[in-house]
């Protein structure tokens, strides 16, 4: 078999595995959260009777194994359940809100890379000058302040003070597009909407920004010195003495060895976005699966719980196997690794 | 190259300049805490009150500008004691077209007692609900309960027949009643209908032109209730002028900041209060000397000041009882409550409890910061009287966990009460009654059989001088034990923009009784 193939199919089985392991540790942690479901979920006027009763129907009143064993027949039949949060079923949940914050994680993502592996290239080809104390400033700010706090300055900057950009949201209230996948980017372009597309687009800058500079500067960073290393192995000695240009010598033979590292810690980056999203998306109002997973885990909403951690540690380990994969494309070292 | 460079730069601007925020004209803009629960059967909270009052109809609505209710879907109505009669206006279409029946009435009734859920609690004492006809309903009830007039503002009427045209699947034959159908889309008679449903987002809504008693030209063209928006993003939202009427969960800080920018301050008051609840069952709080010493030691007077807004406008008014001012057997404005540390101290000497031997537990509730502030001020107020105390930060979902057994419940607690039918009977029998204890409502335990007798008598007088009498009495007896402190009376206040004027929520002549009501907004004015 293609050892990539080969390669594949093992991380999917082991992801697998691990999902399955996920789902057992979330039910029984939810379970554990202080609270109860029911009587969070009616509200405080509710009385103990109508407590009891939606206890009944949750089956929370069952032992937690005749549950877990519930879950999982509706889990195969792609019933997660209802969510107390937002009384309907949660896939209905998941569908409406998932694409929204893979649309912002995407785009943080593409910033991610599109900045900081560009600034982490420039700092190693210029190190020591102000060029690259001027980066690894910015790098440093951009890991050392959490996303919420650029998102509020960022906010304040080019919102308010310049109000450049818009506030809150996905689009502005006076569009509409029809959704066919949840993700605006491509529902407008579907739509032939292009003026819609601008302003979803425009409405994306500030909260994808603030969620990817923490990982544009760790991938700035990371770059770095990573080049920084490579750059005094001989092979680069060599190439400039065979007279090759910076710029080829920076991107075909000290960027390439040093992408790696930088590539599995975006990856891991992304994949955590998802869940760290949650503040940003609470600032810009944007109506995300972070923000849903937090007010459903202050409420105890078991069902809505369990349905959002298991989409995000799939999420999670389909990004790690593409990391993956990738990087066993780059370095046939890793790919071969196994056989050796 | 540099032409290139310059290309990019004037498409940069000019995306810039076309992707800024429109304002928008005719559209009222709001927000309150997530989720906007859509379906009235559920409805219990801030948000799904103001989607109630204004997708659906109620019988009767509470009378603008004084006490009790007027005839609102309902032409009029008779009766009292076990069965009351309503005659339905013959000129009522539902946002659908179909006309409204009793039929629909008894369909309503029933969906909110199957379901048990929001505030179906109201109706613990109604056995049923009959038409007679199809404009006469008659309700029947198990004993006298004076407030089910009041508690009528709680059943919105539901449209029977667009809903049976949408059961989902369930057991028998009523399927889901129309679960499924109404968490999304409006079955009401309201000025208001829905044309967008996201419960962690936004509702959109527009006027509905048949609406039977008209919505006025002024009023907002479409509503967006948006939900669970940040301090920060409201602040800047109002600032830039794309967003009018903030939710009450604002800190004070920001909604001064916003005054001092210029935003109009709309309020709400006279049905809810903040309760500092005492646990009875446990020691040193099981001697009712001990809870007076701490009642007299309480500043009443910091505890407003710190929750004013601005120098006119406060989050909450002196208090000067247990029931708040303007309900049934309040005590008037007047009669104030005051610190008297002399009286405290005078208590305290009676109690049974070695004051230095005592350490209470002052617990506030986490997802409330403002609490963390009145458990400071009576740690401070405590220790004067020789009192040492801990404070506890506890999160709600605990919190209601931990009241449940007398033994887990705090010393002291926090807790803002607002009666949801804008009648004592909603606010007090929840939290003193002997039958109520180990809710969030009730961490006092409070076990007094002349409380129980006063709430009961509340609850049954025939007319309402006999409410008075028994709620005078009762506010009376709340005093002697002082179960609880009654630290003030709540106001809620909505920073706004100037866009809209909102009688309701500005000129006491047309506020309503009645938490939410001042939201309906066919009586919203726009002045732009």
């Amino acid at each position: 078999m293609i050892p990539l193939v080969r390669r594949f199919l093992s991380r999917i089985g082991t992801a697998a595995i691990v999902l399955f392991g996920v789902s057992i540790l979330i039910f029984f942690i939810a379970r554990v959260i202080p609270g109860d479901p029911a009587r969070i979920a009616l509200g405080p006027s509710a009385t103990s009777e109508q407590v009891e009763k939606l206890r009944a129907e949750l089956r929370l009143d069952e032992p937690i194994w005749t549950q877990y064993a519930h879950f999982l027949n509706g889990l195969f039949q792609g019933d997660l359940g209802i969510s107390l949060y937002t009384n309907r079923p949660v896939t209905t949940d998941i569908a409406q809100f998932l694409p929204a914050t893979l649309e912002l994680v995407i785009v943080a993502g593409v910033m991610m890379i599109a900045f900081g592996l560009p600034l982490g290239i420039l700092s190693a080809r210029y190190r020591g000058r102000f060029a690259d104390g001027a980066i690894r400033i910015i790098s440093l700010l951009g890991v050392s302040a959490p996303s919420f706090v650029w998102a509020v300055i960022l906010m304040l900057l080019f919102a308010f003070f310049l109000p450049l950009f818009p506030i809150a949201g996905r689009l502005s209230d006076h569009l509409e597009v029809a959704r066919v996948t949840g993700f605006l980017l491509v529902d407008t372009l579907l739509a032939g909407d292009f003026r819609s597309f601008r302003d979803a687009a425009w409405h994306l800058v500030l909260p994808a920004f603030a969620l990817a500079l923490s990982g544009i500067g760790q991938a700035a960073r990371l770059t770095r010195s990573n080049m920084v290393e490579t750059y005094d192995k001989p092979y680069i000695e060599m190439a400039h003495c065979y007279g090759f240009s910076e710029r080829r010598i920076a991107t075909r033979y000290a960027f390439r060895p040093s992408l790696i590292p930088s590539l599995t810690i975006i990856g891991l980056d992304f994949a955590a976005m998802l869940g760290n999203a949650f503040l940003v998306e609470a600032i810009f109002a944007w109506p995300g699966l972070s923000r849903y997973g937090v007010a459903v885990i202050l409420r105890k909403d078991l069902n809505a719980i369990v349905g959002t951690v298991l989409i995000i540690s799939a999420t999670f380990l389909i990004m790690n196997i593409l990391v993956d994969l990738l990087v066993s494309v780059i370095n046939p070292k890793i790919r071969y690794g196994s056989r050796n | 190259m540099k032409l290139f460079k310059s290309a990019a730069v004037a498409a940069f601007a000019v995306f810039v300049l076309s992707g800024t925020a429109l304002h928008a004209g005719g559209v009222l803009r709001l927000d309150e805490v997530a989720v906007g629960e859509l379906d009235p059967s559920k409805a219990s909270d801030y948000a799904d009150s103001i989607l109630m009052f204004n997708v659906y109809d109620t019988l009767v609505i509470p009378r603008q500008g004084g006490p009790g209710h007027v005839p609102h879907l309902a032409e009029s109505w008779e009766g009292s004691g076990e069965t009351f009669t309503f005659r339905l206006r013959d000129d009522v279409k539902f946002q659908s077209g179909n006309m409204l029946t009793a039929e629909d009435v008894v369909f309503t009734f029933d969906r909110m007692k199957h379901f048990g859920q929001g505030l179906s609690y109201l109706f613990t004492n109604v056995e049923s609900a009959t038409a007679d006809g199809s404009s006469t309903v008659t309700f029947h009830l198990s004993e006298p309960y004076s407030p089910f007039i009041a508690s009528l503002v709680r059943l919105p009427i539901i449209d029977k027949e667009l809903v049976m045209a949408n059961l989902g699947e369930g057991e028998g034959e009523m399927g889901d009643w129309g679960q499924a159908f109404l968490s999304a889309n409006g079955a009401g008679t309201g000025a208001y209908r829905v044309v967008s449903h996201n419960p962690q987002e936004e509702t959109v809504m527009e006027k509905n032109a048949d609406y039977f008693l008209g919505v006025p030209d002024a009023a907002p063209d479409t509503v967006r209730l948006r939900y669970g928006l940040e301090a920060a993003t409201v602040r800047t939202l109002i600032e830039r002028g794309e967003h009018d009427i903030a939710s009450q969960w604002l800190p004070p800080e920001v909604i001064k900041a916003l005054a001092e920018s210029g935003a109009q301050l709309l309020t709400e008051a006279g049905t809810g209060a903040f309760y500092v609840k005492m646990n009875t069952t446990k020691a040193p709080l099981d001697d009712v000397h001990c809870r007076q010493a701490l009642a007299h030691a309480f500043d009443y007077d910091v505890a407003v000041k710190l929750i004013s807004v601005t120098d006119d406008v406060s989050q909450g008014s002196p208090s000067t009882g247990a029931i708040p001012v303007g309900m049934f057997g309040a005590n008037p404005v007047g009669k104030e409550l005051t610190r008297d540390m002399g009286a405290a101290r005078e208590h305290l000497s009676q109690c049974r409890y070695d004051p230095s031997e005592i350490n209470l537990e002052i617990s506030w509730i986490a997802e409330v910061p403002l609490e963390e502030r009145f458990a400071l001020l009576m740690q401070a107020n405590f220790a004067e009287l020789g009192i040492k105390s801990e404070i506890r930060k506890i999160p709600w979902a605990l919190f209601t966990e931990e009241v449940s057994t007398p033994e887990s419940t705090p010393n002291i607690s926090q807790i803002f009460v607002t009666a949801v039918t804008g009648d004592p009977d909603t606010l007090l029998f929840g939290m003193y009654h002997s039958s109520s204890v180990g809710t969030w409502q009730s961490p006092e335990y409070l076990n007094d059989a002349e409380t129980d007798r006063l709430l009961e008598a509340g609850r049954t007088a025939a007319d309402e001088a006999g409410r008075e009498v028994a709620y005078s009495d009762l506010n009376r007896r709340l005093m002697e034990l002082a179960p609880s402190i009654y630290g003030y009376d709540r106001q809620s206040v909505f920073a706004a923009s100037n866009r809209f004027r909102v009688p309701a929520l500005s000129d006491p002549a047309h506020a309503f009784g009645l938490d939410t009501m001042g939201f309906a907004f066919r009586l919203m004015e726009e002045v732009e």
